[in-house]
């Protein structure tokens, strides 16, 4: 089975090529590299997912397994609550996440994009693969690396620290895209949104379907909720377009929040019923 | 609460069942217990007895199949109920990757403590358990007796009324046992009600003001330890019997030494 690291090594090696694309490009490869963006861009999607599902699983089942869960709902609080933070916290960290990776291959994406418009308006070529190469190895680079110094340094906890670095970075590839190009800003963010929707929605039924079930359980659960979202996941194909300097339609966007509030309800309540009658 | 009993079990049966719900296991089979206001109460009973599953279902973790079970006169499940209440599992089931005086402001968290009182107890309690200088490192790489000792100091956190505790001293060295027990001690003079199970007799005979003894989920016997005519092993013995049903004794050969 599929499991956590390797989903997170895949997920690495896609970001790896999408940094990589606009360098092999300059070196006139045509469309062989297009075509290896193009999987790579699917398989960041893909991988992302899979890594949302299975961390989210981790973490649930670990407070069952290891009896944090039943500690904590020993003390003054509802298990309801106690899963509806639990799954709170796996949301917001994994959507930072996801906008890390998706801010740092959109940015690489626009940047070739953009290179060409202004060389195709202005007549003179500007370089703006440096600057978006430099961006992208930086995402996968610095974070760890400055979160690494913090630990030597400072004592700072590993993990929580790369994350927050990589938040933070991802904020920083925003304002540099806008630097770039404000359309960019513009479009990175529904953009986000649209990627965000089925996995919110698989990662909350993740998160309902391990309070009652094991690992394998809960993630054949999220697997038969993938395919029956699968209707959503043309959300990815509207992002590939939107990278290629697409329109986007707020309706579109609109219709995807439309479309995955009710499932994110629905896991919710499932999940805290789950959760009630767990013994 | 009827005279000042702080836990009341009335006739409580639990029955687990398989996936078909068929029944698989009678762990706790009619039992009636009281626990009163102030009282070191020991739950005795060997291994499989249904202690763990009886604290379980007073606190709130498990439901009764039949029978009530009411902690300070309410529901288990009443969030005000377990406000009251701070517990010691069996293991110190705890997150690996918190430091100590984080584990502490974690379940202070949970018992609703302010930031800054959360602080204050966290220090407190460390200092009590002994812990103060290892506050900052990970409880992961703690020996069982360290983390025992940081879980006995997050039961506490909340200023509970009622302590339960599911064999305190296991894991502990002898001195670490004697000074849990000098705690016990010291938090019933001061008023706490405390409920533990343990295997010890020995420890519960120092500490225990009354105790029942379960076998097979049903309370086999009850009464108060300063009223013992023999040592609460004797006495143990002799109500559960469990030499008799130990099935490994023939293999060995001693069986006619042990009966």
């Amino acid at each position: 089975m599929l499991s956590e690291p390797l989903s997170l090594l895949l997920l690495i090696s896609a970001l790896a090529i999408e940094v990589l694309a606009p360098v092999l490009h300059l070196h006139q490869f045509g469309e062989a590299v297009r075509t290896a963006r193009d999987a790579s861009f699917s398989a960041l999607f893909i991988c992302s997912t899979a890594f949302a599902v299975f961390a989210t699983i981790r973490v649930f089942r670990r407070e069952m397994e290891s009896g944090t869960f039943e500690m904590a709902v020993a003390h003054a609080v509802s298990r309801g609550g106690f899963f509806l933070a639990k799954a709170a916290g796996a949301f917001i960290a994994l959507s930072i996440f996801a906008l890390t990776v998706f801010s740092t291959a959109l940015v690489m994406h626009k940047g070739a994009a953009i290179g060409g418009e202004i060389a195709a308006a202005t007549g003179r070529l500007v370089r703006v693969y440096g600057p978006c190469v430099a961006f992208g190895m930086g995402a996968i680079v610095l974070p760890p690396v400055a979160a690494a110094a913090c630990n030597r340094f400072f004592r700072c906890r590993f993990v929580l620290t790369a994350f927050l670095f990589s938040a933070l970075y991802s904020l920083c590839g925003g304002i540099t895209a806008s630097v770039i190009s404000w359309g960019v800003t513009a479009r990175l963010f529904p953009a986000m949104l649209l990627v965000l929707c089925p996995i919110v929605a698989v990662l909350f039924s993740a998160a309902a379907f391990s309070m009652r079930f094991k690992a394998n359980g809960a993630a054949t659960a999220a697997a038969l909720t993938l395919a029956l979202i699968l209707p959503a996941m043309d959300n990815y194909y509207r992002v590939e377009a939107l990278s290629r300097g697409g329109a986007l339609e707020c309706a579109e966007v609109l219709l995807s929040i439309l479309f995955a509030l009710p499932a994110f309800a629905a896991f919710l309540l499932i999940g805290v019923h789950f959760s009630m009658g767990r013994e | 609460m009827d005279n000042q009993n702080i836990i009341t079990l009335d006739n409580v049966r639990k029955t687990f069942r398989d996936f078909w719900l068929r029944p698989t296991v009678a762990a706790v089979d009619g039992l009636t217990i009281s626990v009163r206001k102030g009282e070191v109460f020991g739950l005795l009973g060997p291994n499989g007895s249904g202690k763990s599953t009886t604290i379980k279902m007073i606190l709130g973790l498990l439901s009764p199949s039949a029978g009530e079970v009411k902690l300070f006169g309410l529901s288990p499940r009443s969030i005000e109920a377990r406000r009251r209440l701070g517990y010691l599992p069996e293991l110190s089931y705890l997150h690996p990757f918190l430091t100590a005086s984080e584990t502490l402001r974690y379940y202070a968290g949970l018992c609703g403590l302010s930031r800054k009182e959360a602080a204050s107890r966290t220090k407190e309690l460390l200092e009590m358990v002994g812990l103060s200088d290892v506050a900052s490192r990970s409880v992961g790489g703690f020996s069982k007796g360290m983390a025992r000792r940081v879980a006995l100091a997050a039961s506490l956190i909340g200023r509970p009324e009622l302590l339960i505790l599911d064999e305190p001293t296991s894991g502990l060295d002898p001195i670490s046992t004697k000074e849990v027990k000098t705690l016990v001690k010291a938090l019933a003079a001061g008023g706490m009600t405390v409920l533990m199970t343990s295997h010890l007799l020995a420890d519960a005979q120092d500490v225990c003001d009354r105790v029942t003894i379960v076998n097979h989920g049903k309370a086999v016997a009850e009464g108060e330890v300063s009223r013992l005519e023999t040592s609460l092993e004797e006495f143990f013995l002799a109500k559960v019997g469990d030499v008799k049903d130990f099935r490994l004794a023939p293999f060995l050969g001693v069986s006619e030494k042990i009966r």
